[in-house]
């Protein structure tokens, strides 16, 4: 009741979140911290951004995603970041 | 009732009798009527055992919940607050039960961790995992 029947791509996404969440779990408390800042900043700011039709472009960040978090599992990478690419409309 | 309103007709019943059994109908229906509240109430009744997780668990599972949405201490939650009319998405929800996940010591399964939406719902999965959990580090 309420709860809204989720796609298969959002449970997708979730699921990567999930995975992100749980590979943070093992690093030091200093770049935990530091890294599911950075994850949920992302996870959110797309889930705002990004149109819910694109599908060409959520699965390209989902793989995107699932590459970065492999990364993340390995023990010696501390840390992720993104750059983003702005490009104008012009 | 309309079939057996036709059955009375075609004996050609006086019309008392058939205003009796029209009473009689209807007696029929308002004892229907009993029975279906009685049987809603017993329903509710049967689901608040089912659900009846401990107190203390649902007051830690409000507190988690208080701050990981950054709610103030002093916002009211119930048992049946909805995570989306707390303001959370389902990627709130996702952390919510990271978090929960850490705290009980447990490890929730995807399937379950996205049919949670309250926090009684969350409060009763963490009993049956705690629960559990015992028998199953046993096994191991």
């Amino acid at each position: 009741m309420g709860a809204t029947k989720l796609s298969g791509m959002q449970k997708q996404v979730l699921s990567l979140y999930r995975g992100f969440l749980r590979a943070a779990r093992s690093k030091t408390t200093e770049d935990r911290r530091r890294i599911e800042m950075i994850v949920s900043t992302e996870f959110h700011k797309n889930s705002k951004e990004v149109d819910r039709k694109n599908f060409q472009y959520i699965e390209y960040l989902l793989r995107l995603g699932t590459k970065q978090l492999d990364q993340l599992k390995n023990p010696d990478m501390v840390s992720i970041s993104s750059i983003k690419v702005v490009t104008s409309k012009t | 009732m309309a079939s057996l309103s036709t059955t009375s007709l075609s004996f050609k019943a006086p019309s008392i009798q058939s205003t009796r059994i029209s009473q009689v109908l209807r007696k029929a229906s308002s004892f229907q009527s009993i029975s279906f509240g009685r049987f809603h109430s017993s329903k509710s009744l049967r689901l608040q055992i089912s659900c009846a997780a401990k107190p203390e668990t649902v007051q830690k599972v409000s507190d988690i919940v208080k701050e990981q949405l950054a709610l103030s201490a002093d916002t009211a939650l119930t048992a049946e607050s909805k995570f989306s009319a707390l303001g959370a998405d389902s990627l709130d929800t996702v952390e919510i039960v990271m978090a929960l996940e850490e705290k009980f010591n447990i490890s929730v399964e995807e399937s379950d961790a996205q049919n949670i939406t309250t926090i009684q719902e969350a409060a009763d999965l963490i009993e049956d995992l705690v629960q559990k959990k015992p028998a199953t580090s046993e096994a191991s």
